[in-house]
């Protein structure tokens, strides 16, 4: 799996390492070096995550004396995790389904010029990236449509992301134009064209753009924060600051609480690697 | 235009209708109001629905910039917000292009390292957050035990201001320079094996091969990582809220710009909202984003024509 995040490991340092061969020892202390910086506060995490908290107290980084998944139970029962991620379960996987929909048929004609002023559209997507952040008056919008507080307005806040239409819009390009050709020619119509040629010749992109648009909402804190104010429409990060307000001492429990909430994201992240990782660096080469 | 394959007439509304529900959401949630903050700048617009809203003209910015202890609060802010920029990207550059260099070698077991240096960056700030917020637990926690045995003591989060902002940097730059890293190995994987073996044949020593082969090659990955990082850190400020909270002497401007604008939210206490006087504030940070932004454009611009012609 985690030969996924890129194939080819260059040789190109081979004659390096044969030459010198503390370039190699060097290297390995460098990633050891790192590696504790990297999994050190996950291993923190999980090892409090076991304790008890009379043991927390006595000494914080000792390993615990017995494993006790008490804290777990607590965690999920006390920072009210079954309804703050079926919360964000739904917020994630409405608004990705919507927005991916509405791109497809923002990117392609885009991307073949379908429409007229195809190339000033991409570029008012592109301006976005750039622009103050929209925070304010998106807040006074929401406010007077009176969709403050309520989760159909939090979910249409996620109906946009203009890095998504860009990477889109650049796959959408390399697909043969051909193909639109010999399709219309057959007497298949715009919509059932997109729907079933160009979507499933474009699941590398899809895929690579639901999962950064998914992440992104999974993780959004500010927007709940501003937004919603109903405990019961809180998503799982809002619940977590709010838990950490009330827990923030018993670290045991509001470790057990993190991982609980860490365990999805990284699943996710070693079956979806090569997405994310796309999705992250997209265009950052070639511009 | 280029030719529509897909009928005449009616047919031709296809594409148009099918855009527009996209379209109408991009205008209505992200291109309309993040113009439209200029023009709330000039309001005392509050958060209170149907509170009225009048014209102030440049008293916002008058009070942001010229306003006795606010202003030179806001002037703080301003500072540390670059202080913070400044250090991320310059450490997280650096880190991210030593990183990707020895992690793009054929060793064993690399995969494992790049996964995980790369992870954090899906967690969210949230996560990141409290992950550190426990390894800095200051009664004992690893970080304390560590500095302890070298004789350091440090109240870490809880310190010092300026310790504190130390530590959001530090925890930044942990969390994202996966992200540097990852667009540094795509750059150094489009430069052809060829030069490395003609180096190799001319017998140059590792460092002059980087200097002179991956360093000029790499150029477009750093131009987009400076960019990048720049942006990035300036609007950063999720990690402060998580890690310490709305604390004087820690602000930056995208975190004063929220306490203004929505409340200091840190608890149950929330101050009143100042709408117009936020969005003034937004603009004062959009044309610091913009300002840096262009002219580190401009520089690697330059730099790029004269490296590669």
């Amino acid at each position: 799996m985690n030969a996924t995040i890129a194939s080819e490991p260059a040789t190109k340092k081979q004659a390096t390492t044969r030459r010198i061969n503390w370039g190699r020892i060097v290297s390995y202390l460098v990633l050891l070096f790192f590696a504790v910086i990297y999994l050190g506060p996950l291993l923190m995490l999980l090892s409090t995550s076991l304790k008890t908290m009379p043991d927390f107290m006595k000494n914080a980084t000792a390993l615990p004396a017995t494993l006790n998944f008490q804290n777990y139970a607590d965690a999920w029962e006390k920072a009210n995790f079954p309804r703050y991620l079926t919360n964000t379960i739904l917020y994630t996987v409405s608004a990705t389904v919507i927005y991916l929909i509405s791109a497809v048929f923002v990117g392609f004609p885009l991307a073949r010029g379908y429409v007229k002023g195809a190339g000033f559209l991409l570029t008012l997507y592109i301006i976005a990236l750039f622009l103050p952040v929209a925070l304010i008056p998106q807040f006074q919008l929401m406010l007077s449509l009176g969709l403050y507080n309520n989760p159909f307005g939090y979910v249409m806040l996620f109906l946009v992301n203009p890095i998504g239409i860009v990477i889109l819009v650049n796959y959408f390009k390399t697909l043969p134009i051909e193909l639109d050709e010999a399709a219309a020619m057959d007497g298949c119509g715009y919509l059932r064209f997109v729907a079933t040629v160009i979507l499933p010749l474009s699941r590398p992109a899809i895929a690579t753009v639901a999962v950064l648009h998914a992440i992104g909402i999974w993780n959004e804190l500010i927007l709940p924060t501003i937004y919603l104010t109903n405990k019961d429409y809180y998503p799982i990060t809002r619940g977590m600051i709010v838990f950490q307000g009330v827990y923030g001492s018993d670290w045991p429990t509001l470790a057990a609480a993190v991982l609980i909430m860490t365990l999805p994201m990284l699943v996710i992240f070693l079956v979806l690697q090569r997405y994310i990782v796309s999705g992250l660096t997209a265009g950052a080469v070639k511009g | 235009m280029a030719n529509y394959h897909f009928g005449r007439g009616k047919a031709r509304w296809a594409p148009y209708l099918l855009l527009l529900p996209g379209f109408f959401f991009y205008l209505l949630i992200m291109l309309g109001p993040s113009l439209a903050t200029s023009v709330y700048s000039f309001t005392d617009a509050t958060g209170i629905r149907g509170a009225p809203v009048n014209w102030v003209g440049l008293d916002n910015y008058k009070e942001f910039l010229f306003m006795g202890q606010a202003s030179r609060d806001n002037y703080d802010a301003l500072w540390r917000t670059l202080v913070f920029c400044f250090g991320v990207t310059t450490i997280q550059f650096t880190l991210g292009l030593i990183m990707s260099v020895v992690v793009n070698q054929k060793l064993r077991g690399i995969n494992f390292f790049r996964t995980l240096y790369f992870m954090p960056v899906i967690l969210g700030a949230v996560i990141q957050g409290l992950i550190w917020s426990l390894f800095l637990y200051p009664l004992g926690g690893p970080m304390a035990q560590l500095l302890g045995a070298v004789g350091i003591q440090s109240e870490f989060l809880g310190g010092q201001p300026s310790e504190a902002f130390a530590w959001v940097m530090a925890v930044q730059i942990w969390a994202n320079m996966g992200i540097t890293m990852m667009i540094f190995i795509a750059g150094l994987q489009t430069i052809p094996e060829e030069l490395y073996e003609a180096a190799k044949i001319d017998g140059a020593s590792p460092w002059s091969v980087f200097r002179n082969v991956t360093w000029p090659l790499l150029t477009p990955a750093v131009n987009t990582n400076l960019i990048l990082n720049i942006i990035g850190s300036l609007q950063a400020w999720q990690l402060f809220l998580v890690l310490i909270g709305y604390r004087n002497g820690t602000q930056v401007l995208g975190y004063l710009i929220f306490a203004q604008a929505f409340g200091q939210t840190s608890g149950s206490v929330t101050s009143a909202f100042r709408q117009g006087y936020g969005a003034a504030a937004s603009i004062v940070l959009f044309c610091l984003v913009l300002v840096i932004g262009m002219s580190v454009q401009v520089f690697l611009r330059r730099r790029e024509k004269r490296i590669l012609g």
